[in-house]
């Protein structure tokens, strides 16, 4: 009984681990971009899951949250606007995809053989290592003449995960933290600038051509109406 | 972290905040005026470059000082390049002008997104840990994406931004996937701790796979063989100032991390990687400068002789010495203003396209526009590294770097491909002087006149009397230098 | 003239002299091209005429490091040990004034075969004779290679611009060719300066700890002291240098492009000065801190300097076009050139360094003077000639002169040089000496058919019946070149004793033991036995003339 509740973890890991690679694979496998965003879904919340059987529950839920619930409707949202009907008959793998599929799997196996237990720098095994953080603080200490000085010191303390996470994300890592903040600013800039129909400062008001076309158009049916 | 840390972070906000200020002037009703752009920018770099001096002195000397938890440091290696970055960045602007008047994009946001590129740049010279180290480069890598494709109407900048988009996403990847197996045997990002870390560590083969992989990912940068198939499309099909600062700025920024990463984290590893990258340098100098031979472009010779210099930048790298540390630095500024000289002057050739592109445009171009054909001679002298150019005293930091390295073979190479490279570098001065008839047109503007003069200039002066610039890379240098496991 | 022995920096004047007239003359407009030989023709004449008192003050005794006399140090680039040094013996000063007597000439002589763009010429031709007079005066190493490389860029230009057909290849050639050389010699100056200093860990190399340094006076005094295998390596790297630029047999190719092409007077500074960049760096550099490798190195460049030499006056005498046969006659005369260095005694050298001067004169007289009738016939095939000594009698016998000066005949310079080389070469090995003396005897025979072709015979070709004799300006430039070869055949006695000390240091630093071993002899009994065997060479070439 207690072998199989050990070996608990490890059954639901292979599992789920198996429908996010499988999940994957069909994101790019499938010709219909609807499928592909379902299964992009199925494969944010395995990965959740994993998140979860780590220790690292906030990281897991934020994936539901942010990336399952989120970015994925945006990508609905995005792919119904486009409204793709037809699809394009042709090949979608390129001739080289033999090559990229055997340098891929060389690249596997390399690191495979590479990244084997013991390499790794010493492993944390005490599950509160991801809840806890350093945190700095004074106490006062009374020295022999009576006076008291405060003196900093810093300990290791468990504060849970949500608190360690902000911790790491606010202080350890607040520069590239921010950085990151202005990565998606541009990411944004871009696509707007991408995105929209370039205008010349004299263009500004002037209608877009294909108003233009259905005014033309409206104005011809109601004359060929009229006569 | 307390005022004084913030204050050091100066340069980068400025540059954050003024690139957002850029972004909502032209919804303030600025869209008319465009031709104010140019100087909000320049402005906002003079502010930039005052932060960066200033934030010497908050510092208070040369030492590294690394603050926000050993995440960035203001030292005299990151203000060299900064203020490199930022003279770069304010000709490139000048570079920009007429391209935005001409083809009339929108002014604001080209230099918005410039100054974020300015600010991924500062974040990749200043950043002491990998993580840092991979959002500025991921900033500015973003920024030149976008720039890369400011041709909205030409197909060939679309799909050189795609090409330079995908490939540039993969070599990301490959990059943090470096970064992460680093961090995994490690156990930290900092440089300076991976540095002890493996300075207690015989051997490793996952972790000299993750340099292996970091090296990848930054070569892709710096244009390196085998990772170089992207620059000769992108350098073509890019806006021409934004190809003068492809291959200038966001070059040397690479080169800074280059240099930063693997003198203060790897050098115990040194045997392990030097031979890699002294393979990668050799194939970037043989392919990059044989490739160039045939071009007729004067684009894609420009994007291969770039490969090619990335090469001989590797040797800097490849030595791990002070003498090669040194190298790299005078070596990124010269090539800097080299090339930027040579951007100039192909802005100012005007034929079917907007820039001057085939060799055939240079034609008697001593007639017309004598000073910059003049210039031009120069700088390619300079690229050649024929003295008393400041490309010779680049060179010479390089290769000394190289023999004293024992990298006896690669200075062979090396030299031997820089008098390879004189022959095509020749072919436009040959176009320029020797041949007659009628090249393209030329406009030379006056903020083309000012880059061409400024580049000169430099090269010049860091020719005649280098003492000066190279007692100025020493002092900017020697703090990390002192790490390097002198064997 | 108190500047010349009061530490005024004559050698910098005389070096920058050309480059300030450059500069200056960017302000005069390029439509007054009169104003533009003329002020060019100053530049040039006071620059040889501040050369000259170089020869007067110069102590011909001072031996050891003394003989660098004039010296100028300042620091340039102190944080990498390099150092803005300038010092001439008397090999140097030889050629010094040679540079700008030739200088002069070329410039004098280039009035009216220059027709377009003359402002850019005389400011390049300029810009050439400071690099080139730069090169014969740094005792640093990087300033010798600045100076070295800079002077490549304007005759690139003097041959692409001003140049015959195939003007753009053959102007590449010469730039690439030398520049390929002159990196890999960049190497062996960096192998040295780590060798001075802090050595080459990596490769078990340890340095001295000297300061680092370029300084060459020092290199010769610790070159000794690398292992026999670096110094082969690093002459390997110096040779490739120099060699190129001699040029030695394998790689002589560029020379007959560049020099036909060449215009006339890039041609004649081409042959009279550049060629000697090459030997002097020979003798100023390789020899003297490299002992062990000169020595490993000696049969591989004597085979290459008899090849040289007879291969050059073959392919002389299979030539139809006159300048490429003086071009090729070069390459011979380079060869005895290099043969006599090699046979490492005094006599060989001094018969080597007086050579070069010689080839200098002869072989520039002779492209001058091939110059002049291709200036008026546009063409310079022999074919085309015949019987000119009726028609131009005056060029007729400068003509005769300068061969017969190049071909070495008894009572002109040439005659001394090669005998002396002999002499030396012959004290070595009497089987170099044998094949050198059959160079001999084929110069003497493509010389004297050229000659035979051009001048005698009818003068039946009517475009030649037009052909005016030289004139005022043309017999300036060439009188000062005839009353050389004159001076050095009759009295070849000041020139030796300038290079007598230069000389002998040489020898001590390459063969340490040479002068336990053998008596010290003089240069003035070297001229005696010359005049002694004068008679038996003159009957030879009497022969051959027949």
């Amino acid at each position: 009984m207690d072998a199989l509740t050990a070996s608990i973890p490890l059954l639901v890991f292979v599992v789920v681990g198996t429908i996010a690679v499988a999940s994957s694979i069909l994101v790019v496998a499938m010709r219909n971009p609807v499928n592909s965003a379902l299964f992009l879904l199925l494969t944010f919340l395995c990965v959740a899951v994993l998140f979860v059987m780590e220790g690292a529950e906030f990281v897991g839920a934020v994936q539901v949250l942010v990336y399952a619930g989120g970015i994925m409707v945006l990508f609905l949202f995005v792919v119904m606007l486009i409204n793709v009907r037809a699809l394009p008959d042709d090949r979608i793998l390129s001739p080289y995809w033999t090559g990229g599929a055997v340098v891929g799997a060389a690249v596997f196996v390399l690191l495979v053989a590479l990244v084997r237990p013991g390499v790794y720098h010493e492993q944390n095994d005490n599950p509160l290592a991801l809840r806890s953080t350093t945190v700095n603080a004074r106490h006062r200490v009374v020295q022999p003449d009576g006076t008291t000085v405060r003196k900093r010191y810093t300990r290791q303390q468990v504060v849970g995960n949500s608190e360690a996470i902000g911790m790491a994300l606010y202080r350890d890592y607040l520069v590239p933290f921010e950085v990151a903040s202005l990565f998606l600013l541009v990411a944004m800039v871009g696509a707007i600038l991408i995105g929209k129909r370039e205008l010349g400062i004299d263009d500004e008001d002037v209608d877009p051509q294909y108003i233009v076309d259905r005014v033309a158009e409206e104005k011809e049916m109601k004359e060929a109406m009229s006569a | 972290m307390t005022w004084a840390d913030t204050l050091l972070l100066l340069p980068e906000l400025i540059a954050a905040t003024g690139a957002s200020i850029l972004l909502i002037v032209p919804v303030l009703g600025g869209r008319a005026r465009g031709h104010m752009a140019k100087w909000a920018m320049l402005a906002l770099m003079a502010v930039t470059a005052l932060a960066v001096i200033g934030s010497t002195y908050a510092v208070a000397g040369v030492q590294q000082t690394p603050t926000f938890r050993a995440m960035f440091a203001v030292d005299a290696f990151s203000v060299f390049f900064k203020l490199l970055f930022v003279v770069v960045i304010a000709l490139v602007t000048l570079l920009s002008e007429d391209f935005l008047s001409e083809e009339r994009y929108s002014t604001w946001e080209y230099y918005s997104l410039l100054a974020f590129a300015l600010c991924g740049m500062m974040f990749m010279a200043s950043g002491v840990s990998l993580i840092t180290i991979y959002i500025g480069l991921e900033l500015l890598a973003l920024s030149s994406y976008i720039l890369a494709g400011y041709y909205k109407n030409h197909e060939e900048s679309t799909e050189a931004a795609m090409k330079y988009f995908i490939l540039g996403t993969v070599s990301s990847a490959i990059l943090l996937y470096g970064i992460s197996l680093i961090y995994g045997v490690c156990g930290s990002m900092r440089l300076s701790t991976i540095a002890a870390a493996l300075s207690t560590m015989l051997s490793n083969d996952a972790l000299m796979f993750g340099i292996m992989l970091l090296a990848a990912g930054l070569c892709f940068k710096i244009a390196a063989v085998p990772f170089h198939v992207w620059t000769p499309d992108v350098y073509v099909g890019a806006p021409t100032p934004i190809s003068a600062f492809l291959s200038t700025g966001s070059k040397a920024a690479a080169f800074a991390v280059f240099a930063r990463v693997f003198y203060v984290a790897f050098p115990a590893f040194h045997l392990d990687w030097s031979n890699v990258l002294a393979a990668i340098a050799a194939l970037s100098m043989i392919v990059g400068n044989l490739a160039a031979i045939t071009q007729t472009n004067v684009k894609r010779m420009l994007a291969y002789s770039s490969i090619s210099h990335a090469g001989y930048s590797l040797l800097g790298i490849i030595a791990m010495n002070e003498m090669g540390l040194r190298g790299i630095l005078i070596y990124t500024m010269v090539y800097v203003f080299a090339n930027l000289g040579i951007w100039a002057t192909i802005l100012m050739l005007r034929r079917h396209a907007y820039a001057g592109e085939s060799v055939e445009d240079f034609r008697g171009l001593h007639k017309r526009a004598p000073f910059a054909a003049f210039s031009m001679v120069v700088f390619l002298l300079s690229l050649g590294g024929i003295p008393p150019t400041a490309g010779f005293i680049g060179k010479y930091f390089l290769f000394a770097a190289a023999v004293q390295a024992g990298f006896g073979w690669l200075a062979i190479v090396a030299v031997v491909m820089s008098a390879v490279s004189m022959f095509y570098y020749l072919r436009l001065v040959v176009a320029m002087y020797l041949e007659e008839g009628s090249g393209a047109e030329t406009i030379y503007s006056p903020s083309l006149r000012f880059v061409t003069a400024l580049s000169l200039t430099v090269t010049l002066v860091v020719g005649f009397i280098p003492e000066l610039p190279i007692r100025q890379v020493i002092e900017s240098s020697s703090h990390l230098v002192g790490r390097v496991v002198q064997r | 003239m108190g500047f010349y022995d009061s530490g005024f920096p004559i050698l910098s004047v005389i070096t920058y002299l050309p480059l300030a007239g450059a500069l200056l003359m960017l302000f005069i407009n390029k439509e007054n091209t009169g104003a533009i030989k003329t002020f060019a023709t100053i530049v040039a004449a006071v620059d040889f005429v501040l050369s000259v008192p170089l020869w007067f003050y110069f102590d011909r005794k001072a031996a050891g490091l003394a003989m660098f006399q004039f010296r100028e140090t300042a620091s340039w680039i102190p944080s990498l040990g390099v150092k803005y040094s300038f010092g001439i013996d008397g090999i140097a000063l030889l050629l010094i004034l040679l540079t700008t007597m030739m200088g002069l000439i070329a410039v004098y002589s280039s009035y009216t075969a220059i027709d377009h763009r003359q402002k850019e010429y005389y400011i390049l031709l300029l810009l050439l004779q400071t690099g080139m007079i730069g090169v014969f005066c740094a005792l640093d190493f990087f300033l010798f290679y600045v100076f070295w490389e800079v002077m490549l860029v304007p005759m690139y230009f003097l041959i692409g611009i001003w140049g015959g057909q195939r003007r753009l290849y053959a102007a590449i050639k010469f730039f690439l060719y030398t520049l390929a050389g002159s990196v890999v010699m960049l190497l062996s100056i960096l192998a040295l300066y780590f060798f001075n200093s802090s050595g080459i860990p990596f490769l078990n190399i340890k340095g001295l700890g000297n300061a680092p340094s370029f300084d060459v006076l020092q290199f010769h005094q610790i070159g000794h002291l690398i292992s026999p295998q670096l110094q082969f390596w690093i002459f390997l790297g110096f040779f490739l240098g120099f060699a190129i630029k001699v040029p030695m047999f394998p790689f002589h190719t560029w020379l007959p492009d560049a020099h036909v092409e060449a215009p006339t007077a890039g041609s004649v500074i081409l042959a009279a000065v550049l060629l000697k960049m090459g030997t002097y760096g020979f003798v100023r550099f390789a020899l003297p801190i490299l002992p062990d490798g000169t020595r490993q190195l000696m049969i591989p460049i004597v085979t290459l300097s008899i090849i040289g030499i007879i291969y050059g006056a073959l392919v002389s005498l299979v030539q139809k076009d006159m300048k490429k046969l003086v071009a090729y006659s070069s390459v011979s005369h380079l060869g005895f050139v290099m043969l006599g260095m090699f046979a490492l005694n005094p006599m060989g050298l001094r018969g080597s360094v007086l050579q070069m001067i010689n080839h200098g004169i002869s072989t520039g007289a002779l492209f001058l003077l091939v110059g002049i009738v291709y200036e008026q016939r546009h063409t310079r095939l022999i074919s085309e000639y015949g019987g000119l000594a009726k028609q131009m009698p005056m060029y007729a016998t400068l003509f005769l002169i300068a061969a017969l000066s190049s071909m070495g005949l008894p009572a002109l310079n040439g005659f001394i040089g090669e005998f002396t080389i002999l002499l030396g070469v012959a004290n070595a090995n009497i089987w170099w000496a044998v094949f050198a003396a059959v160079g001999i005897v084929l110069g003497a025979a493509y010389l004297l058919w050229l000659y035979q072709r051009v001048f005698w015979g009818p003068l039946d070709n009517p475009a030649n019946k037009v052909l005016k004799d030289v004139n005022k300006r043309e017999l300036l430039t060439l009188l000062p070149l005839v009353a050389c070869m004159i001076w050095i055949g009759i009295a070849p006695a000041p020139f030796f004793e300038m290079i007598e000390q230069p000389v002998d240091y040489i020898v001590q630093k390459v063969d340490p033991g040479y002068f336990k071993r053998q008596p010290v002899t003089y240069p003035s009994e070297a001229a005696e036995r010359a005049a002694a065997v004068s008679s038996a060479l003159a009957a030879i070439q009497a022969e051959v003339h027949r």
